[in-house]
């Protein structure tokens, strides 16, 4: 059962910050709700106040200025499941929102909400790291860039500061070579594990990107996996696949749970890495 | 959950023995545990340990009983706590051993770690990665007092 909880309802960025600040750990942003009620209901975490944002309907729209993808936090994954803006720019992330979670879930949760509250077992992370996306954190009066990598610090942690408020996800457009792919795998609810991969092909694969998520506390770059693909030619790639896969696995930093053993989670990252890079490559 | 941990202390063992039963001192070693005290010397303490993973907070008021010692060697020890906001219960079954090795002393503990309740539902794998951050916090603070004092 909910306990009782007062409602905030500010206007602006700035009062929602401000109204972080004041509160500090009593108080918590309320956007989708998807995962934060479930807590609450749960009476795994209480708060006094809940800030909902819902309000703030500028921070739900897609654009595309300036070589970048602007996806405001408030977008529900159903509206980015539909966008045509990211359609087109961005068809691996359309992708993986069609199957973020269920229907309900992407028609109420956000990928701010998404991604501040960094459950381990999360789709949208993964690629973002893979395409480089960098989160947009604002105070009332100052505004910074943090990449998805450095914002998604452990399980159930980002590197927002107690007033900060993530307003933008910002995604580079991938040129005209640029290939990507995220692919998961599980048998629960969530998933047991995501591979993501990003790269320009033109002749020979370079700016290979591949990140690992569900498996650890956190999504993480493998950058020994990505040395190991760069400026090999397509073929060449290939052929290295299954060394990147077993190199990544043993990064993904997998715990046994009840999603795999550490062991099957290291494989299953192999076996999607190779998928993930044929995906991105047909 | 099962953790065996061994930490090396350039100090003598008779001195690694007394801190261990100075209360105060080897508390503050402990990472989230406060308002530790005696309830009867050697035998049962009482303390508050509060963790946090996330959001998600939780504060076990913990009694801890030794059960054996044996000087300068080992002890055995169980702990217990609720946190019934939260609805979750905590049990700790703790074998410290030491040894001597030159003027080195090993530390040694074996901990058996439950987490009962909804905390639970945060994961196995979750929760065990907090309980082994917590035991290296805590033998590297021992070990960084000890030898600090030199």
């Amino acid at each position: 059962m909910l306990r009782r909880f007062r409602l905030e309802e500010p206007q602006s960025v700035a009062e929602v910050s401000e109204l972080l600040g004041r509160f500090g750990e009593s108080a918590k942003i309320y956007a989708g709700g998807t995962e934060l009620l479930l807590a609450m209901k749960e009476g795994l975490v209480q708060y006094e106040r809940l800030i909902n944002v819902k309000k703030l309907t500028d921070l739900a729209a897609v654009k595309v200025a300036g070589g970048s993808v602007e996806i405001g936090a408030l977008c529900t994954h159903h509206q980015l499941e539909d966008s045509p803006a990211l359609k087109e720019k961005l068809p691996a992330l359309v992708k993986l929102e069609q199957n973020v979670a269920n229907v309900r879930v992407r028609q109420a949760g956000t990928l701010g909400g998404n991604l501040c509250f960094a459950e381990p077992h999360a789709d949208p992370g993964t690629l973002l790291i893979a395409l480089g996306a960098k989160m947009v954190a604002a105070k009332a009066s100052s505004k910074r860039e943090v990449t998805a990598e450095n914002f998604l610090v452990d399980a159930y942690e980002t590197s927002l500061e107690p007033d900060e408020v993530l307003t933008t996800i910002n995604v580079p457009v991938p040129g005209p070579n640029g290939r990507s792919a995220y692919l998961k795998f599980g048998y629960l609810e969530r998933p047991s594990v995501g591979v993501a991969v990003a790269f320009n092909l033109n002749g020979s694969v370079s700016g290979m990107r591949i990140a690992v998520g569900c498996a650890g506390p956190a999504p993480r770059r493998v950058p020994e996996a990505e040395a190991l693909l760069e400026g090999k030619s397509k073929e060449e790639a290939v052929g290295r696949i299954a060394e990147a896969g077993a190199i990544a696995g043993k990064a993904s930093q997998a715990i046994s749970d009840l999603h795999g053993s550490q062991e099957y989670k290291e494989h299953i990252v192999g076996v999607l890495l190779k998928r993930a890079f044929q995906s991105a490559l047909s | 959950m099962q953790f065996q941990k061994e930490v090396e202390i350039l100090a003598p063992r008779e001195k690694v023995w007394r801190f261990i039963w100075d209360v105060d001192r080897f508390i503050a070693c402990v990472p989230g545990c406060k308002e530790a005290k005696t309830i009867e010397e050697g035998k049962r303490y009482a303390a508050t340990m509060v963790e946090k993973v996330g959001p998600f907070k939780v504060e076990f008021p913990t009694t801890i009983e030794v059960l054996e010692r044996e000087e300068l060697t080992r002890i055995k020890a169980q702990a217990s706590g609720a946190d019934n906001k939260i609805g979750s219960r905590m049990k700790l079954d703790l074998d410290v051993n030491l040894r001597e090795q030159g003027d080195k002393t090993i530390l040694g503990f074996v901990a058996g770690v439950d987490i009962l309740g909804k905390l639970a539902a945060l994961g196995h794998g979750i929760i065990k990665r907090k309980a082994d951050q917590v035991l290296d916090e805590f033998a590297q603070a021992v070990k960084a007092k000890l030898e600090g004092e030199g």
